[in-house]
């Protein structure tokens, strides 16, 4: 009897297994939606900047898109360029401890606690690569030298981040001869 | 006699299929790679220049300059000239906001200046070193763009027509990187 029932089973999947066919129509639909929309919103994405864990951006409403450029990161830990950390800050007073994150050891300040020396030195590596790149590259302007440094630095920071520490990051970067900042924040869409 | 019917017709119509996977394949590696490359953040940005020092000697003009300037505080905004072109508007912070900069205000405050300087493009600002970026974005944000709900505000351009402005005071400086 069971080995009757069994037998009657195997030829049913067998069946099954014979009639079965993927239907790949609708799966190909809705992957073409999806490439479709992903392309759409690539065009639009002009930029490869990336955030890291640990930083809040603000809002803006400014429509401006930022194209590429050397781009800086400040956190409440410290200063990324180019991927790397280049200053972490130090805890001071426990009293305070919502802005004992952003302090700069002392260490890293010369010139009257205004130049991060480490991020000049990170700065100035960035901005003669650049310009070794630009000579390499058959560009030139109209008196035939190579395209000078542009000298624009983006500035993405936590929202909380202090001026005082921006300013002295402005003034540092002014030194390694970059001249132009941009502040990145979130857009804010207009109500 | 009829001509007999064609043995074509007796044919059942052949299905053909056509073999989906490897357009399968070739859709989900494109949408990895667009997934992987894409950027998700939608960032944008504010443009302000180093100040820098001039060499030349500064022009005698016969009307002094308007050089707009805007002083963040812990407590207030403060719009004022340095060659008092305006009276100078103190706007205190939000106290229900926790602080926060009454941007509405000063957005106001900007917009009567730009009706009565409509050729200026330049603001400086000046915020204390205490002052969150948020709070900067926030005043850059108040001073640069025109609402819907500004009006119309249009000055002359080149050639003396006069032209409705998009933006407010575009060009923003900070007036105290090297200290103050």
């Amino acid at each position: 009897m069971s080995i009757r029932k069994s037998i009657r089973n195997r030829r049913t999947r067998r069946n099954i297994h014979r009639d079965f066919d993927l239907q790949l129509t609708s799966m190909m639909d809705i992957l073409v939606i999806i490439l479709v929309f992903l392309l759409k919103s690539y065009s639009t994405s002009t930029n490869s900047f990336t955030t890291i864990k640990g930083i809040k951006l603000p809002y803006s409403k400014s429509q401006d898109v930022p194209r590429d450029s050397l781009h800086l990161i400040v956190t409440p830990a410290g200063i990324t360029f180019d991927g790397k950390t280049v200053v972490s800050f130090v805890p001071i007073s426990p009293e305070s401890p919502e802005s004992a994150a952003y302090a700069f050891a002392s260490e890293d300040l010369t010139e009257g606690n205004m130049k991060i020396w480490k991020l000049f030195d990170a700065l100035t590596k960035a901005r003669q690569t650049a310009e070794e790149n630009n000579k390499r590259l058959p560009l030139r302007d109209s008196s035939g030298n190579p395209i000078p440094f542009d000298g624009v630095l983006a500035i993405q920071a936590d929202q909380k981040v202090l001026y005082d520490t921006l300013r002295k990051i402005m003034y540092t970067a002014g030194l390694a001869q970059f001249r132009t900042f941009r502040f990145l924040a979130l857009r804010q869409e207009p109500i | 006699m009829l001509k007999r019917p064609s043995s074509r017709r007796r044919h059942p119509p052949q299905e053909v299929q056509i073999n989906l996977v490897p357009m399968l394949d070739a859709l989900v590696t494109m949408i990895a790679f667009l997934m992987f490359t894409m950027a998700f953040l939608s960032l944008n940005m504010i443009e302000t220049p180093l100040p820098a020092q001039s060499e030349s000697p500064p022009q005698v003009k016969e009307e002094k300059p308007l050089q707009l300037t805007v002083t963040v505080n812990e407590r207030d905004v403060v719009i004022w000239s340095p060659f008092n072109r305006i009276k100078s508007v103190t706007i205190p912070h939000l106290e229900s906001g926790n602080g926060r900069v009454n941007a509405i205000q000063v957005h106001d405050e900007l917009v009567k200046i730009k009706r009565e300087f409509p050729g200026e493009n330049n603001l400086v600002v000046m915020p204390k070193g205490s002052i969150p970026y948020e709070t900067l974005v926030e005043v850059m944000d108040a001073a640069r763009t025109i609402e819907k709900t500004d009006g119309v505000i249009s000055a002359p351009n080149a050639a003396g027509v006069p032209e409705q402005l998009k933006v407010l005071f575009q060009n923003v400086v900070f007036g105290n990187i090297l200290g103050g």
